[in-house]
């Protein structure tokens, strides 16, 4: 489904991303780590369209984003690091507006917009103001955004920074859910929590793929240790540099 | 066409209940009832007719007000990171900036029609003299080119605020933009050829409003201010768009 092929991206004369690649399968959640500066953000950011790569390709269902970057963009939900809102907005408000500005059919906002907040737990505040929201609830908002036009592909940033213990396990079933139809890529460093529904961790390290591993091929503790391992390494590794 | 009227409806929404929005507009119809009482009392017994008079009084403080108008647009946008989530939306660069200029617009369309209660409604309603002397048409034809004005205002304000994170540094580039450079480009051309100063005796942006609200009407003009709100609606979604090439 998500191609990504020998991507390289620069901020000047730095180069964040250098010769990623790897493929998302529909069904498959994948976990990019990797300690900070690693380039997970950017990533995400240019599989977002967000950003344009040096070089390399992205592909989504055989949609190339430079060649026909509405249909790619249709595509995809996105969930952002620091989840931006309209604070002004109230969450329902919030959530037909982005469905509206996304091109959906005016018969078929509100059914969407009800199971998107049922599915990330929002009934109960649909009519306060985002600017009112705690951490937690903006970025269950975020993910209702992300998933509301059912995506191909599912790009989330920092996921479960700002959730308490129970919104992550809630977050991860929905995630499982939407992971049924859509590539799903998290990007984060929960490691252990990840590890229980991510199919496979990708480790970034200096804007290269460092080490790729399937969950389903490591016991759950083996895999941790090695994830942890890797993490360190690379964090020390560019401390040093 | 669907996006564009989602976007300027959010717009038009978030300009209702913003405090960037609130005192400017009254600052706005103060400063212009206080210079149309001024030009009234200083034309009193002239030539002038009531909605040339309207028409100048309103015509210098549009740059003003669409320049803080226009400031938040994208500004505020970058400086949330609310501009991430608009640009991953499946839209063009160009309806999101044509959605965000209409807003603004409409807006200032809003504030100016405002300002015409007092030479429409008020004035006719003290005087019998000026009752007679109110033509709906004349007054059309002065919105229009105030109008036309208004949207190169909003199409320079709107393209500058893409390039800051700050609004008011936004809004003084772009005050710089509308207000600055079609007075420097005056006074230089005074200034190399003094012989214009015999035939143009006002800014040229007062003579257009004045040829308008005495119905000489010139296609010239009105090409003039749309060519310049395209051509910076054009920059503006080029700048977006190039936002993707480093962030």
């Amino acid at each position: 489904m998500l191609e990504i092929d020998q991507l390289s991206f620069s901020y000047g004369t730095r180069k964040v991303l250098d010769g990623v690649s790897f493929d998302v399968a529909p069904g498959e959640i994948v976990a990019l780590t990797g300690p900070n500066g690693a380039g997970k953000t950017t990533l995400l950011k240019v599989l977002a369209c967000l950003l344009m790569q040096d070089s390399g390709r992205v592909r989504l269902d055989q949609i190339d984003p430079l060649v026909r970057p509405i249909k790619y963009r249709r595509g995809i939900g996105y969930l952002s690091e620091e989840c931006p809102l309209y604070v002004e907005m109230r969450v329902e408000e919030y959530l037909i507006y982005r469905l509206r500005l996304k091109g959906e059919r005016h018969l078929r906002v509100r059914r969407r917009v009800a199971e998107a907040m049922e599915l990330c737990g929002l009934e109960a505040v649909a009519q306060t103001h985002l600017g009112r929201l705690s951490q937690g609830y903006r970025k269950r908002v975020g993910l209702a955004d992300a998933l509301i036009l059912h995506p191909k592909l599912l790009l989330l940033d920092d996921l479960l920074a700002g959730l308490d213990v129970g919104q992550r396990k809630k977050t991860a079933a929905v995630l499982s859910s939407a992971s049924s139809r859509a590539a799903v890529v998290v990007a984060g460093h929960e490691i252990w929590e990840m590890l229980t529904w991510c199919t496979r961790f990708v480790v970034l390290k200096a804007g290269r793929v460092a080490a790729m591993y399937r969950t389903s091929d490591y016991a759950k503790a083996e895999l941790a240790r090695m994830l942890e391992a890797q993490v360190t390494s690379a964090a020390e590794e560019e401390d040093e540099a | 066409m669907r996006a564009v009227q989602v976007i300027w409806l959010r717009e038009v929404r978030a300009f209702r209940g913003a405090f960037s929005c609130g005192v400017p507009v009254a600052a706005f119809l103060a400063v212009c009832g206080w210079t149309f009482a001024m030009m009234l009392r200083r034309n009193e017994g002239s030539v002038l007719q009531l909605q040339s008079v309207w028409g100048l009084s309103v015509a210098p403080w549009l740059p003003i007000l669409s320049a803080v108008l226009t400031m938040r647009l994208f500004a505020e946008e970058r400086a949330t990171g609310m501009i991430d989530l608009l640009m991953v939306a499946p839209i063009r660069e160009r309806s999101l900036v044509v959605g965000k200029f209409l807003s603004a617009l409409t807006v200032v369309g809003f504030t100016v029609g405002l300002s015409l209660a007092v030479p429409l409604l008020v004035l006719p309603s003290q005087s019998a003299q000026v009752q007679g002397g109110v033509r709906v048409a004349a007054f059309a034809a002065t919105f229009f080119i105030l109008m036309l004005q208004a949207s190169a205002w909003c199409a320079a304000g709107t393209m500058v605020s893409v390039f800051f994170r700050h609004q008011a540094a936004a809004a003084v580039s772009s005050l710089l933009l509308c207000s600055g450079m079609p007075m420097v480009v005056y006074m230089a051309i005074l200034s190399w050829v003094p012989s214009v100063r015999a035939n143009v005796a006002w800014m040229p942006l007062l003579v257009h409003v004045y040829d308008f609200s005495t119905g000489l009407f010139s296609t010239a003009v009105m090409a003039l201010y749309a060519v310049a709100a395209v051509f910076f609606l054009f920059v503006c979604s080029k700048a977006l768009a190039c936002l993707r090439l480093k962030g």
